[in-house]
């Protein structure tokens, strides 16, 4: 399967010559099981240029030293936790890791309030294990079994949405590194390299406190919302432009101006105030990330490609804005409202995003 | 022959980065293999006759030179366990080994303009507490302004070519973390040398002139002594000292220096002021993290215990860090130290790793760490015997007497001043107040009674720069508080400042300074011809009154003397409140409020008297201002002089007369909505009064009503609207009105109303 056919290829698909290039040019120890160089790694992740001339695009944009502390916990074999308000890139970020670390990103378990046990330790092909009795072969192994087998990256997304008595299987799993299989009297001990890197997200609602006995186990690592509005604007363009390639979206790359325009407004209604500080403003009930900055920004490349003339305007942004923005009808609407009106209004050159947002809110 | 020389081989230049362990370490070694017969230190020579005393300081301490006539001009030059300089005047000393500081003279450079005398945050305007060898912006901005100023930043130049960000990083890799340090002299050297060819023309003129005495004294060191010499320098003057120039160069440099008779001492310095943190132009960041490299340099097992540590910085604090996060935390730091190519881990390494692993990724306990590990306060001690002015040495005999140990970190005291020992305390902290020693701060938030009093202790190293200043008033904490409070009473002109300095000298119980005070306000107050003036002088005495008598001043003495100026501002206070503007009308409100609590406070039966007619006077002036009248009409009411219904018919003739009516309303109510709500008679006065009004009188006070009501805070405004709506339900008149109902005719009358007043308007 090449990585056309598919709508959203794995990282390690999507970067398989970057990948090769890196883990031919490093010469740098490895750990066990590595694909690469824990300094390979992070150049993978922030991007570079190696000695034969192969640029290495930066997957994720800020600060070295987080990165650095990630893929450090993950040479001492520690778990590390992923922690971050929504849209902070916390997946995206694991899942190149994963990738890069052991060339696989898809060693992964769903948290949701529905996962059980089975997914994360065993389950049974229940047809053999009536034919046959409980043996290996009626063993259905989990992402976590399978990485722990060949000593891989297993990821856990939204660690905090399981139940809290899922969560607390992993204990076992990181403490001992060996995962019991009583109906078989057997165990499965991890092969050196394997590790676990979980992500949670501490703002949204239905989550699960972790408990201090997991906590305990993994190195945390708290990624921020982009610092500046430019590193924002840098991220979501880059972003849009890759995806708008993905979608095969007729339209053009946004120019830099409309994607300043939206980071503004995300950044602003976010941080409840104005860029100069001058003016109060509501916050809405959403989150706002980068990640729903994007999304507002390709949804305008959809409309402008398929319905427009192929170049974003304030009209083809208006509808994916009030969308991202209004997430409660009443109160976010108030608050959009009052935003238009108190700050876009103002803004003489924003004349069209403003005409475009009132005929959109209606 | 004019020529320059190389310098001779038995002179050895060690480049140092002031305060950095490394540096510290490699000095150590150097002087034990070159075995100097004297050792020649960066730091200026009038600092000579104190090194004698260094094995009695514990570091940090620094030391202070203050010019004698001018004792505000002065410098620190601090030095911790683990700088350099002290490295080598400890090794000097040990062995045996004469020592002197061989910068230029502290004569000349505390006599530089423009550095601010009484600015004691920025003391440290000296190359001596430059942490990398005279780094950019050498004083923290303070330098002369007529010098060009070397906007240089040596470091930072070399570590941006070995591409590090972080100069302080570079430093600690290249220099602190070197195993062998006897031979880093040289390649620091080599490195400083091609610098400062690159930078020659940044260099300042301050700086050539210290080189050139520099020069000076190494010259004078050759002629001394026969073997072998050790310097002790910041790296960055390395390359000037290499080459000797013919000595009438260098002296033709130094001509014309000022000359001053420099004096000074050893104070204990603190770990916190070393650090950049508290505003010290240009520190190092993390004096308790070099201290921790320094102590365990020994014994090799810097970054375990600096976990344990952390963790017990944590758990003292209740929170969770185990053994097993400390194990987790090393393997960390190792394995960033690995990725990023250093030799082990740094501050930046155990720091993350510390964020991730024990604090889980939450900034708020890595706080503690911060305050309690990098910088890790903590404050040096000097030996009874190094000498001091007397007033200082006075003043440790108190604090030892008295039992009142400095700290560095602030620490609340209560004191109770019926105690013999806690009196005396409060006295010491009261005098060294007025010797701008504010070593205790009156700790306000909590009240309390008469006999007890609240502090915080906070001892700040600067303060010894005030002692220095105040050395001059007396040789005691007392002779010299009394010289600085009788010159301040004499010099008084205003009574507020006579009554201050009063209450000053009461509290800081000094007979004559509290004789002076009394003569001063007597004078003042027969030339004020202010009446306000004299009554905003009242709260403070009246203050004083009342602790007249803990403090062992006879409170009729007191007494009489706010008699004296109650008696004289009653007189004045009607005819001060006639025909004055906004200002002038606030100044008289806050006047009339403060004497009448210094009143009830304080004065005696006849002079309450005096007061209640002054009020009553004031009341009945029809042309006084509206402010301090309203004022007066309520606080005759409280005491119950003039009733409810003079009241409401004063609250009438002043709506009746539109021009400051806004103004009587106000006085009467402003500030007490609490008051208002919560007092029924006062609600009950102001109730009828409203609900008596006709019609078109209501409409006329409306607007009045609603600026003297929109002072209040929305809170009280509510409090108040449910007070009212309670006593409508409550009252038989209005009990249909409360109904939850919408009353489609009083909204109709309201909106007629509305209009009337748009129109109206327009």
């Amino acid at each position: 399967m090449t990585t056309e056919s598919v709508l959203r290829p794995a990282a390690e698909q999507q970067y398989a010559a970057e990948l090769a290039a890196l883990a031919a040019a490093d010469d740098r120890p490895r750990p066990p099981q590595w694909r690469m160089s824990p300094q390979a790694v992070v150049t993978y992740v922030l991007g570079g240029r190696l000695a034969d001339g192969t640029v290495i695009t930066p997957k994720y944009v800020g600060d070295r030293r987080l990165v650095e502390v990630a893929v450090g916990t993950l040479v001492t074999d520690r778990a590390l936790l992923l922690v971050g308000v929504p849209g902070t890139a916390k997946s995206w970020l694991s899942e190149h890791i994963a990738a890069a670390v052991s060339g696989d990103s898809t060693l992964v378990v769903q948290g949701t309030a529905g996962t059980g046990e089975d997914q994360v330790r065993y389950g049974w092909n229940y047809a053999r294990l009536i034919a046959e009795g409980p043996s290996e072969a009626a063993l259905v192994a989990s992402p976590v079994m399978k990485a722990m087998r060949t000593g891989a990256v297993a990821r856990i997304e939204e660690l905090t949405r399981m139940p809290a008595e899922v969560q607390d299987s992993f204990i076992t799993i990181l403490s001992e590194k060996t995962l019991p299989v009583p109906e078989l009297g057997i165990q499965v001990q991890a092969v050196p390299g394997f590790t676990v890197i979980a992500t949670a997200n501490d703002r949204d609602r239905g989550v699960n406190q972790m408990s201090s006995a997991l906590a305990r186990r993994f190195n945390t690592v708290v990624l921020p919302p982009p610092a500046t509005e430019d590193a924002e604007v840098e991220i979501v363009s880059a972003r849009s432009a890759q995806l708008g390639r993905a979608l095969q979206l007729p339209a053009e790359p946004p120019a830099l101006e409309e994607v300043r325009r939206v980071v503004r407004i995300f950044r602003e209604l976010r941080n409840g105030s104005t860029v100069d500080g001058r003016t109060q403003l509501k916050k809405p009930s959403g989150s706002l990330s980068t990640a729903e900055a994007i999304s507002v920004v390709t949804s305008g490349m959809a409309l402008a490609g398929h319905f427009g003339d192929g170049t974003i305007t304030a009209d083809e942004l208006a509808s994916g804005l009030l969308g991202a923005v209004v997430k409660d009808r009443v109160s976010d609407t108030a608050a959009w409202r009052e935003y238009l009106e108190a700050v876009v209004k103002e803004r003489a050159e924003w004349r069209d995003l403003y005409r475009a947002c009132q005929d959109a809110v209606g | 022959m004019a020529r320059e020389q190389p310098l001779p081989e038995r002179v050895t230049l060690l480049g140092i980065r002031h305060h950095g362990p490394g540096s510290a370490r490699m000095v150590a070694a150097a002087l034990e293999a070159v075995r100097p017969e004297v050792v020649l230190i960066e730091g200026p020579p009038e600092g000579d006759a104190l090194l004698p005393h260094v094995p009695d300081l514990t570091p940090p301490v620094a030391l202070l030179l203050h010019d004698e006539a001018e004792p505000a001009r002065a410098a620190f030059w601090p030095f911790a366990e683990f700088s350099p300089e002290w490295r080598a005047m400890k090794w000097a000393h040990a062995n045996g080994v004469p020592v002197r500081f061989f910068d230029l003279p502290a004569a000349a450079s505390l006599a530089e303009p423009s550095d601010s005398p009484d600015s004691p945050d920025a003391p440290g305007d000296e190359p001596g507490d430059e942490p990398g060898g005279e780094s950019g912006g050498e004083c923290g901005g303070e330098c002369g302004g007529d010098e060009p100023k070397a906007a240089l930043d040596p470091l930072g130049t070399l570590a941006e070519a070995a591409g590090f960000d972080d100069p302080e990083r570079w430093w600690e890799d290249v220099v602190e973390h070197h195993t062998d340090p006897e031979d880093l002299a040289e390649a620091v050297a080599e490195a400083m040398g091609a610098l400062r060819e690159e930078f020659a023309d940044q260099v300042d003129a301050r700086t050539l002139r210290r080189e050139a005495a520099m020069r000076q004294n190494v010259r004078q060191a050759l002629k001394d002594v026969e073997g072998p010499i050790a310097v002790v320098a910041g790296a960055w003057h390395v390359p000037a000292l290499r080459t000797l120039p013919p000595a009438s160069v260098d002296a033709a440099a130094l001509k014309g220096l000022p000359r001053k008779k420099i004096s000074g001492t050893w104070v204990p310095w603190s770990h916190g002021r070393l650090a950049s943190a508290s505003g010290y132009g240009a520190g190092i960041a993390s004096p308790g993290w070099y201290a921790h490299l320094w102590e365990c340099a020994e014994r090799g097992d810097a970054v375990p215990r600096w976990f344990a540590r952390a963790c017990a910085v944590l758990r003292a604090e209740d929170l969770p860090a185990s053994t097993a996060s400390a194990v987790e935390a090393v393997r960390l730091a190792d394995a960033l130290a690995a990725m990023r190519g250093r030799p082990s881990p740094g501050l930046s390494e155990v720091m993350e790793a510390s964020l991730a692993v024990l604090c889980g990724g939450d900034a708020t306990p890595l706080r503690l760490v911060h305050e309690q590990l990098v910088v890790g306060e903590r404050l040096g001690e000097v030996g009874d015997d190094v000498p001091t002015s007397p007033l200082a040495a006075d003043l440790a005999r108190l604090r030892k007497r008295l039992r009142l140990p400095v700290s560095a970190m602030a620490k609340p005291i209560r004191l109770d001043l019926r105690k013999d020992t806690d009196r005396e305390r409060s006295k010491l902290l009261r005098r060294l107040e007025v010797l701008d020693v504010p070593w205790g701060t009156p700790d306000t938030t909590r009240t309390l009674g008469t006999f007890a009093e609240a502090w915080q202790l906070h001892w700040k190293p600067e303060f010894e720069v005030a002692l220095a200043v105040a050395a001059r008033h007396g040789t005691t904490v007392e002779a010299a508080a009394r010289t600085v409070l009788v010159t301040g009473a004499g010099d008084a002109r205003r009574v507020v400042d006579a009554a201050e300095s009063l209450s000053r000298s009461v509290g800081c119980e000094i007979p004559e300074a509290v004789a002076a005070a009394r003569q001063a306000l007597d004078r003042c107050a027969a030339a004020a011809t202010d009446a306000l003036e004299l009554l905003a002088a009242l709260p403070d005495l009246a203050t004083t009154v009342r602790y007249g008598s803990v403090r062992g001043t006879d409170p009729e003495l007191l007494r009489v003397a706010l008699h004296g100026l109650l008696a004289r501002g009653a007189v004045g206070l009607p005819l001060a409140c006639r025909g004055v503007d906004e200002d002038t009308a606030e100044r008289a409100v806050r006047a009339v409020e403060g004497a009448d609590d210094a009143v009830r406070l304080a004065a005696d039966e006849e002079h309450r008297e005096t007061w209640q007619r002054a009020l009553k006077s004031l009341v009945a002036m029809p042309d006084a201002h509206g402010l301090p009248t309203g004022r007066a009409t309520r606080l005759l009411w409280e005491t119950g002089a003039i009733d409810s219904d003079e009241v409401a018919a004063r609250l009438h003739r002043a709506v009746s007369l539109a021009a400051g009516a806004t103004a009587f309303v106000a006085g009467f109510v402003r500030g007490s909505a609490s008051l208002l709500t919560a007092d029924s008679r006062l609600f009950g006065v102001v109730d009828e009064w409203l609900t008596g009004l006709s019609g078109a009188d209501f409409a006329a006070a409306l607007p009045l009503l609603r600026r003297a009501v929109g002072e209040f805070s929305p809170a009280e405004r509510r409090m108040l609207g449910d007070r009212v709506k309670g006593t409508a339900a409550g009252g038989a008149a209005g009990g249909a009105a409360a109904s939850s109902e919408w009353d489609e005719e009083l909204a109709a009358r309201l909106a007629g109303h509305v209009r009337e007043l748009l129109a109206a308007g327009t």
